[in-house]
């Protein structure tokens, strides 16, 4: 199962980075930086992906009991956190050209850095039981109640964020993107996906050995 | 199913243990006031700069004075099979969190009502801004002890990472942060629209708290 | 009258017992014996709804207590290994607790009969922290008269009394089954009670 996937990603990633560093056009304002993008979107992505992905095993879990679902949860939650942590890092790098500083609490930037952090804690979560079973049901309901609240911390940064900030347009959201950096941009994503599904895989298949193991 | 005699009975044997602990009580306020102080010290008694920041301390001192709530809720009926016991005598979960949760509003967050004007004199926040943050912690009280029964029913077995709970507070109360301080020095719209948005929130919070932490309990019972 | 048909509990896919059955009806004592560990105290859990058995049902009066929780409650005294009496409050204030908790019709004179009974009657408003295990337990058992329900679950309830005490509590067990009631609890002790059923715990575990 795992060949096909291998090979479709090593093409998607290849063609995507070509793509990316070559045939695509610089930014007229940003120059080649805007390069950076094109990890930066696509890791954007796969972190919420990824949350949108345990949101729904943790309610099937609960609800019918499924071993599996929290398996899921288990193996894709780390996944979740380093595509998060690559986001932070990236756009950390994408604004140290543009505004001069590391960090800068734009509304985007703060709720990803908040979302890595509800990552953490899931990961956390469910270590800190000795029982394995109560940790991974205690972790689903963290993820379910977290996912809600997801949009409202979402929509309260913004909310906070516009109020201090009335005038600057955000740099790292354009309002629309060219064709040509459309492209390369839905490549390395596609290219993403895959990776961080042959990974899924894999460390699910691990998770299934090792609690068998523990059985 | 619920009799009223054991909603009373629960209320009022609540009632009389917080109040045979005020000490408990007493000790988070002065935690509140002892961080205004550390805040005083580490920024210096420049009054200037407090008008600024002042009701953004005040808030955040009420973010993490909520922190030590968190075992008050449901460890010591856990730990000594009362929270059984009040199941079997005809109340159901969600009651007996609901029950909890108005108790230890009243106990832990009503007193605030009084220490929010005492830090307001001290950091020298004018009258109509103190009158704005009492009414977004009448609106966010309710919601960050919501948010504390949650972590308090989720973490009843952890017995290894002892912090979590906090941190699991912080998280979830961030959106009410944001919109209680936004309130201060904004146009009149934006103060409704953020109190309107605010008590959707505790609405929210309102309905899924009883469900989500007696899920929690239940689970703990089940796997002690 | 309390029916479990082929109740079998496992703890992470392991079969703690399997198919076990039992039928108490009025005026009947069950003891379950059986080594540490074996699971008496799951098997009341399970008795009580505190825990779900993988397979199996348990009927009070017919009815599935699963369908039934409320009412079946309204008829049954777990008293546990725990003591549930608060630290906070006085010997009376727990019972007067229980007492309204459970909407019990017990009279003040009733209550003042089984305090003196126990020898609590000097600690009547002593808060629990100042009392000895032994009295706490004893205060825990009064639980049993005040709720005036028809079935007792008890968990190992001879462990720290003294040998009044046992007495008294198999004086009330026999009172109590004289009048209808049942009663099922765990004990390693073997009390001195006549036509006590058994249950051993060891011939439904997989250990």
């Amino acid at each position: 199962m795992l060949t096909p996937l291998i090979i479709l990603s090593v093409i998607a990633l290849t063609t995507g980075l070509v793509f990316a560093f070559y045939l695509s056009p610089n930014d007229y304002q940003q120059g080649s930086t805007v390069r950076i993008m094109y990890v930066h979107v696509p890791s954007a992505w796969l972190a919420l992906l990824t949350f949108f992905i345990m949101t729904v095993y943790s309610i099937i879990g609960l609800a019918f009991k499924t071993p599996f679902s929290f398996i899921v949860n288990a193996a894709v939650a780390p996944i979740g956190a380093t595509f998060t942590l690559i986001c932070l890092i990236t756009g950390s790098l994408w604004g140290k050209p543009m505004w001069g500083t590391w960090w800068v609490w734009d509304a985007r930037l703060t709720s990803v850095a908040i979302l890595f952090m509800l990552y953490l804690i899931i990961i956390f979560l469910k270590n800190s039981f000795t029982n394995d079973s109560l940790g991974e049901k205690i972790t689903a309901i963290f993820i379910i109640v977290g996912s809600i609240n997801l949009p409202i911390i979402k929509f309260s940064v913004d909310w906070w964020n516009t109020l201090h900030q009335p005038a600057s347009i955000s740099k790292l959201s354009s309002p629309s993107i060219d064709p040509s950096m459309m492209r390369p941009l839905i490549i390395m994503t596609i290219a993403f996906t895959l990776i961080a599904l042959i990974i899924a895989i894999i460390r699910i298949k691990a998770e299934i050995s090792e609690r068998k193991l523990k059985n | 199913m619920h009799s009223v005699n054991s909603i009373l009975a629960l209320f009022y044997r609540e009632l009389k243990i917080s109040y045979r602990n005020f000490s408990d009580i007493l000790s988070i306020l002065m935690f509140f006031l002892l961080g205004i102080l550390i805040f005083v010290f580490s920024i210096g008694p420049n009054t200037e700069i407090f008008n600024e920041i002042g009701i953004g301390v005040i808030w955040t001192l009420i973010l993490l004075s909520n922190n030590l709530s968190l075992r008050k809720f449901y460890q010591n009926d856990f730990n000594d099979g009362s929270i059984i016991l009040l199941h079997m005598s005809g109340l159901s979960y969600e009651l007996i969190v609901l029950i909890k949760i108005m108790i230890i509003w009243i106990f832990l967050q009503l007193p605030f009502f009084i220490i929010i004007p005492l830090a307001a004199i001290l950091l020298n926040i004018e009258l109509p801004n103190v009158n704005l943050i009492l009414i977004s912690f009448l609106i966010g009280s309710p919601i960050l002890t919501s948010i504390a029964s949650i972590s308090g029913s989720m973490n009843l077995l952890n017995q290894r990472n002892f912090a979590i709970g906090s941190v699991i507070i912080m998280i979830l109360s961030i959106p009410i942060i944001i919109f209680s301080v936004g309130i201060i020095n904004a146009s009149e719209e934006i103060v409704r629209a953020q109190l309107q948005i605010l008590i959707g929130i505790l609405f929210f919070f309102l309905a899924i708290t009883p469900w989500v932490s007696a899920a929690c309990i239940k689970l703990a019972i089940q796997n002690k | 009258m309390l029916l479990a048909n082929n109740i079998s509990f496992y703890r992470n896919n392991n079969i703690i017992f399997k198919d076990v059955s039992l039928a108490l009806p009025p005026q009947k004592i069950i003891n379950i014996t059986g080594a540490n560990g074996i699971g008496k105290t799951t098997l009341l859990k399970i008795l009580t709804h505190v825990l779900i058995p993988k397979k199996g049902n348990i009927f009070w009066n017919g009815k599935n207590i699963k369908k039934n929780l409320f009412n079946y409650y309204k008829d049954v005294t777990f008293v546990m290994d725990k003591q549930t009496s608060n630290i906070n409050l006085s010997v009376i204030e727990n019972i007067f607790f229980w007492k309204k908790l459970f909407s019990s019709i017990i009279s003040k004179k009733e209550i003042d009969a089984i305090l003196d009974l126990l020898s609590l009657d000097n600690y009547r408003n002593t808060p629990i922290n100042y009392l000895s295990n032994g009295e706490i337990k004893k205060l825990e058992l009064t639980r049993l008269v005040i709720e005036q329900k028809k079935l007792w679950m008890l968990d190992e309830p001879y462990i720290g009394l003294d040998i009044e005490t046992i007495n008294l509590l198999n004086e009330t067990f026999i009172n109590h089954t004289k009048s209808g009631g049942m009663i099922i609890f765990s004990s390693h002790y073997v009390p001195d009670i006549p036509n006590i059923e058994n249950l051993q715990l060891e011939n439904y575990a997989q250990r």
